[in-house]
């Protein structure tokens, strides 16, 4: 556990004890079931997006392929009554032909990571309005899918089950980026990409696989969040989520200038972020400004992180030039 | 026979009649060089002279564009870098190959990192790395701590970090571009030492540098490079930095 993992988790407490002072309905059984469902949610793409930004890149497509991929799901298993683990599948499939897409284009073609994922999020977008004429898709009346709905919106000991799958792809990520080679040369690319190029590193491979794993997680949290919604609306549905991911990653220590990052971090920025809408709802703030808190709060976070950065900097430096002096 | 086996290994490295050409600018003019095992050949020549032209020619940034390249006297074409290396060639340049946000043990390993089986996954054994990186360092003499992040060292200790790189590769030649030119006084007296300590190991080192008394401190033989053209080749002790200071500028028209 990193320096900055500590810190945020220290700031996760202090908020919550704040909140719970305030309101003790903050520790109720219904409101931590519901806000770790929400960060469960949130949290399975957000950890995508803090691989691609450790690469120094950006995915501002993730909420618009969670409303695709969203409405096919539905439509898929609600219309057409393809079984649901075969849709799952398919929309994994697409997931990964999304992220190769946009690895290809960034790696081959030389574009910006910024420009080819703002393109998906408006071509995504699209794409879904355009499909399903605008109109809701929802599952057909009193239709149910019992093994689906355990996995995705069931809950075991009041922990909801979008919650245990983030963990478990938490785990997995940590053990990929920490104690696999790819994990390694991720971080050496996002740093200094001429450099691992010039160790013998396949650094367009390493990137495009960063773009496809955010895209599959992205994939995995549209089944989620559209068993969780029941319908999708095409044009609002997953609106700004890709913003939440890069919030969550960001305040989770990840640099956007690339190399820096750590899944634990990420987890907990997705946990402090549902905090804060949890604490506008309960401390009866217009929810009008649940955005104006959020960006305040990441803001704060930031400045004070790079403040005790520059200030140990500092430190370290008048401790080398004090042992220069002395001899 | 047994003379000519011997004299198949004299040289580590030989350039035979390299030239280079950007355009209408002719970098390399029909280089020709010989470098013995464990040799130190200081490098010298004025900026634009084409020092770091014939580095990358040799390291397999590009190919020349005529003259043969010969690797323990076999001709080799380098495509690619990963050619060089293969071929026993490495580069060390001052800042370009390290990761500032990784350990020193994990630049060492960058690109080959050991790995050890955990049930079916395969996992980077960072045990391995820093133990290996450690006995790395200390061959080389040097005070670098595997564990340490590269972006809190001096300059010397990342010369050392990527050199410790070389010796895992079992380098044959070590081409160093320049890499006094950022660094203190003291940390300068520590990249020549670990120079010493590569060519102590029968490793060749081609050093780069502006600096005349580095290159006078380390190099068995100092050549210079003069507007493309290969103008001086000479054993150091029979040379002066006056000397090579004249033929670099052009005061002196050949050696
Ligand atoms: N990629 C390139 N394209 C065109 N011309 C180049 C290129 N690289 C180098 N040159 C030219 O080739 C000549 C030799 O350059 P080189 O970089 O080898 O010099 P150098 O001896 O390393 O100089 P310095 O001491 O400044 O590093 C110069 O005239 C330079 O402008
Ligand atoms: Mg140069």
């Amino acid at each position: 556990m990193q320096k900055k993992d500590i810190g945020l988790g220290i700031l996760i407490i202090v908020v919550g004890a704040i909140v719970y002072m305030r309101n003790p309905l903050f520790l109720s059984p219904i409101n931590l079931g519901n806000t770790a469902n929400l960060i469960g949610l949130f949290g399975l793409f957000a950890i995508g997006q803090g691989f691609v930004i450790m690469t120094g890149g950006i995915d501002l497509s993730v909420g618009s392929v969670i409303a695709l991929l969203g409405v096919l799901f539905v439509d898929m298993v609600g219309k057409f009554g393809v079984p649901w683990p075969l849709a799952v599948a398919i929309i994994i499939g697409l997931g990964v032909l999304i992220g190769l897409a946009h690895g290809i284009l960034i790696t081959r073609f030389r574009l910006q990571p910024f420009v080819v994922t703002l393109c998906g999020l408006l071509i995504y977008r699209g794409i879904a309005r355009g499909y399903t004429a605008e109109s809701t898709a929802g599952f057909p009346f009193g239709s149910s899918y019992p093994q689906l709905e355990w996995l995705t919106i069931g809950r075991s000991f009041g922990v909801p089950h979008s919650f245990v799958a983030m963990l478990i792809v938490a785990a997995v990520m940590w053990v990929v980026l920490h104690h696999t080679v790819f994990g390694r040369h991720l971080c050496a690319v996002g740093k200094n990409e001429e450099a691992a190029r010039f160790s013998g590193i396949n650094t367009r491979f390493v990137t495009v696989m960063a773009y496809v794993i955010c895209a599959v997680l992205a994939s995995i949290a549209a089944i989620y969040f559209a068993m969780f919604t029941k319908s999708v609306q095409p044009s609002s549905h997953g609106n700004f989520y890709e913003l939440y991911a890069i919030a969550a990653a960001v305040l989770g220590g990840c640099s956007l200038r690339g190399g820096e990052g750590s899944v634990i971090g990420i987890v907990l920025g997705a946990v402090l972020l549902q905090e804060l809408q949890n604490l506008v709802n309960l401390l009866g703030i217009p929810s009008s400004l649940n955005f104006a808190v959020m960006g305040a709060v990441i803001l704060l976070g930031v400045l004070a992180d790079q403040q005790f950065a520059a200030y140990r900097t500092r430190k370290n430096t008048e401790r080398a030039l004090g042992l220069l002096q002395k001899p | 026979m047994d003379q000519q086996i011997w004299g198949v290994f004299m040289n580590v490295l030989e350039l035979k009649n390299i030239s280079k050409r950007y355009g209408a600018i002719q970098a390399l003019d029909s280089v020709s060089l010989a470098i013995a095992p464990g040799e130190v050949v200081g490098l010298m020549g004025d900026n634009g002279a084409g020092k770091s032209t014939l580095v990358k020619v040799i390291a397999g940034n590009f190919a020349p564009t005529s003259g043969d390249i010969l690797i323990s006297d076999k001709k080799v074409a380098f495509n690619k870098p990963l050619d060089a290396q293969k071929a026993g060639i490495e580069v060390v340049y001052q800042d370009l190959a390290i990761c500032n946000n990784l350990s020193a043990a994990s630049n060492v390993f960058l690109g080959r990192e050991p790995t050890r089986r955990i049930g079916p996954i395969k996992v980077v054994d960072y045990a391995f790395m820093r133990s290996k990186s450690a006995e790395l360092f200390a061959r080389l003499k040097s005070e670098t701590r595997p564990r340490d992040l590269v972006h809190k060292m001096s300059g010397g200790q990342r010369q050392a970090v990527a050199i410790a790189r070389t010796l895992l590769s079992d380098a044959k030649i070590v081409l160093m571009d320049e890499p006094t030119a950022a660094i203190s006084v003291r940390q300068v007296a520590e990249v020549l030492n670990l120079i010493r300590q590569l060519s102590d190991q029968g490793i060749a080192v081609v050093l780069i540098s502006h600096r005349m008394p580095d290159v006078f401190e380390v190099a068995d033989k100092v050549v210079v490079l003069r507007r493309g053209e290969l103008v001086a080749d000479k054993k150091a002790s029979q040379s002066s930095p006056e000397e090579i200071t004249g033929l670099i500028t052009g005061a002196i028209e050949h050696a």
